[in-house]
């Protein structure tokens, strides 16, 4: 017996077939189904109402407690009361105008006082815009042509940084990049032989926190090594730090790895949810960004600024990277355990800040993906093959709550499975 | 954007290869098969391409990869022949009992691939007879079976998804009407056309209407796949690989 009863989604479903109507594949990208995510469809919420703090409520009224955190961007709980009202205050006091508003400057000197490589900022509006300025600039500063990444890679949307199996990617789109397995250092140099030098930049993430498989934590040493291979070559090194960006250092993840990137990029806790996102990097790349033809409408409008200063001040008087370390190994911890307790290996894997799960009883990813959606139809929202992320509003009381839904959803996996042998 | 060497392999294993599931569901192909005098083994050898052998009997068809056992053989001398044979019914060069190949390749061979043709590339007044719009769907799953492995293994695109493929057994099927099994090992695609013991992904369509949308390009994956119509388990990221392949199998067999 459930301890705790699934939730309807008839009016979420509802709304998602609305969806569905207007909008090719209703919610399309990684918040919707397309990716497969929500496996079994009926088990999510699809559609929300409401949220604040760690909570977001769907249109059937159901509460879910939110380790998914909007894939990233919410790092201080949803509607942070200082964050928004500095966000509201510089609404009222100007937007989008047409000279941009002081709250740029004050931001990009916060940025560049905060992230350890950061001698100057450039802002736009999402991941993929930080990471397509950065390969531009690298190609810009070093009049080269290709770029280095390593596999498993997702550096966003645009067709540079797709692959050529891609619906709509030409392989002309793709033919300057040069794929090297992650913590293969003679891959690299290899890689630099074979295409005679002509590589302006190597892109990666901080560690490999890809998808469908257990994440795997870069070491000093390794990140030590890259740099000293891209100084020697003259590669622009650009750190993706969307997803992992001020949840490991909010100095940078390139600081926390004990290194400096030439460009790092972020975008995902940047202004706990509005919409920016923005590049920093080295005073020798200054002169190859400002000779980029690089902007956008909202660009430059002053409300999320505002609310990137009010964020950035919070997180560093919280110290949220320590606070989300604490929570993460908490959180897991209690998560393996209740797993074990009903026989289940539940692999946890990358930095604790944005933890992977999987359960390692089966290869097929299929226990796991019934636990995930008893967990969600539960009211405890986790993901199934993509890592998860903390932020500042989880209580003592949240981490307990989850670990207690995380154990009624491994009794009810168990129980519906008589044929597998969980003996512990 | 189509490769001449990766068609062969469609062509061989995709289209030809459902000769043998087209003489195990077919009244008119089994009717055919009836009339046949003896066993004939009919082997297409396309230089720098496939090789396989099509066994006919009264009771059926079966294929087998190589020469081995053929009764009567037809050459090719490079894949763009070969595909002219399907594409334009354009003879080979018979190598090996030439009056046989001619006999079989005029007679059953052509009443059966111009069946098989028939049920592939359907008028649209045919698919209004319930059974021949199921008969034809199936069909069509069997040829986009064999194709997907086909491609994964040849073509250029293809092969960039079956290198990001895990080892595994990927199941494909309409609810409650059949399964396939495709196989990956070691980046190498094996179309088994039969369900598996244990399936390491599952993609299902909900039912054989969908089939038919979604191959007839009349309706997309991906919001079918939101509606919950196409039903996903498992290692997703063999599904998506297998689907980047599909939009590649539409290219080649559209």
């Amino acid at each position: 017996m459930s301890k705790y009863p699934e939730y309807d989604h008839s009016k979420s479903r509802a709304w998602f077939d609305r969806a569905l109507n207007v909008i090719p594949s209703g919610i399309y990208g990684h918040l919707g189904p397309s990716e497969g995510l929500f496996l079994p469809l009926e088990k999510w919420p699809l559609i929300s109402s409401k949220a604040k703090g760690t909570y977001f409520w769907d249109m059937d009224g159901n509460r879910y407690l939110d380790f998914m955190c909007a894939y990233g961007p919410n790092v201080l709980g949803y509607g942070d009361a200082d964050v928004d009202r500095a966000a509201m205050e510089q609404l009222m006091a100007g937007n989008c105008t047409t000279a941009p508003s002081y709250k740029m400057v004050e931001c990009a000197e916060l940025l560049t006082d905060t992230v350890a490589c950061a001698d100057w900022a450039f802002f736009m509006k999402n991941g993929t815009d930080a990471t397509t300025f950065g390969v531009l600039t690298a190609r810009a500063a070093t009049g080269k042509k290709k770029t280095i990444f390593l596999k498993g890679y997702y550096h966003g949307n645009q067709p540079w940084a797709m692959k050529a199996d891609y619906p709509g990617i030409l392989p002309e789109e793709v033919a300057n990049n040069i794929i090297v397995p992650w913590f293969d250092l003679d891959a690299l140099e290899q890689a630099y032989l074979e295409n005679g030098g002509d590589i302006a930049a190597l892109i990666a993430q901080p560690y490999d926190h890809g998808n469908f498989a257990d994440n795997r934590c870069a070491t000093k040493e390794y990140w030590a090594a890259v740099r000293k291979f891209c100084t020697k070559h003259g590669i622009v090194l650009i750190i993706d730090d969307v997803r992992a960006g001020f949840r490991l250092d909010l100095a940078g993840s390139d600081h926390y790895y004990g290194f400096e990137a030439d460009i790092i990029c972020f975008c995902k806790a940047l202004a706990n949810g509005y919409n920016m996102s923005a590049a920093c990097g080295k005073e020798f790349l200054r002169p190859a960004a400002s000779s980029l033809s690089y902007t956008g409408s909202y660009w430059m409008s002053a409300e999320p600024f505002a609310a990137c200063i009010a964020c950035l001040n919070k997180m560093k008087a919280l110290d949220t990277p320590a606070l989300f370390r604490r929570l993460g190994e908490q959180l897991t911890a209690g998560l393996r355990d209740a797993g074990k307790t009903h026989g289940f290996d539940l692999v946890v894997s990358g930095e604790p800040a944005l933890f992977y799960l999987r359960i390692a009883n089966d290869d097929s990813l299929m226990l796991h993906q019934e636990w995930v959606a008893a967990c969600v139809s539960r009211g405890l929202f986790l993901t199934s093959h993509h890592n998860h992320f903390l932020n500042a509003a989880v209580t003592q009381e949240d981490i307990a709550l989850a670990v207690d839904i995380a154990d009624d959803a491994f009794s009810v996996v168990a129980q519906a499975h008589p044929e597998l042998d969980f003996t512990v | 954007m189509k490769d001449a060497k990766a068609m062969a392999y469609v062509n061989m294993y995709g289209v030809l290869g459902t000769l043998e599931n087209l003489c195990a569901m077919d009244a008119d192909a089994q009717d055919v098969l009836e009339h046949l005098k003896k066993p004939v083994s009919l082997c297409f050898h396309v230089k720098d391409g496939p090789c396989c052998t099509f066994h006919f009997t009264k009771s059926g068809c079966r294929m087998t990869e190589g020469e081995q056992g053929c009764t009567c053989k037809m050459t090719f001398s490079s894949p763009e022949k070969f595909n002219a044979l399907i594409d334009n019914s354009k003879p080979g060069l018979p190598t090996k009992h030439p009056a046989q190949v001619l006999s079989f390749l005029l007679g059953p061979f052509t009443a059966l691939t111009n069946r098989l043709t028939e049920l592939l590339r359907p008028g649209e007044e045919q698919l209004r007879d319930p059974a021949f719009f199921e008969e034809s769907t199936l069909l069509t799953m069997y040829t986009i079976a064999g194709a997907i492995s086909a491609l994964a293994n040849h073509d250029p695109i293809s092969r960039i998804s079956a290198g990001n493929t895990v080892d595994g057994q990927v199941q494909l099927g309409i609810a409650g009407k059949l399964a396939v099994t495709i196989c990956v090992k070691d980046h190498r695609f094996t179309t088994v056309k039969a369900p598996c013991d244990s399936p390491r992904a599952i993609m299902e369509f909900a039912s054989v209407q969908l089939a038919h949308d979604l191959f007839a390009g009349q309706a997309s994956t991906i919001n079918e796949l939101c509606k919950g119509a196409i039903r996903l388990r498992g290692m997703i990221s063999m599904v998506d690989n297998i689907n980047r392949i599909l939009d590649r199998v539409a290219v080649y067999l559209g």
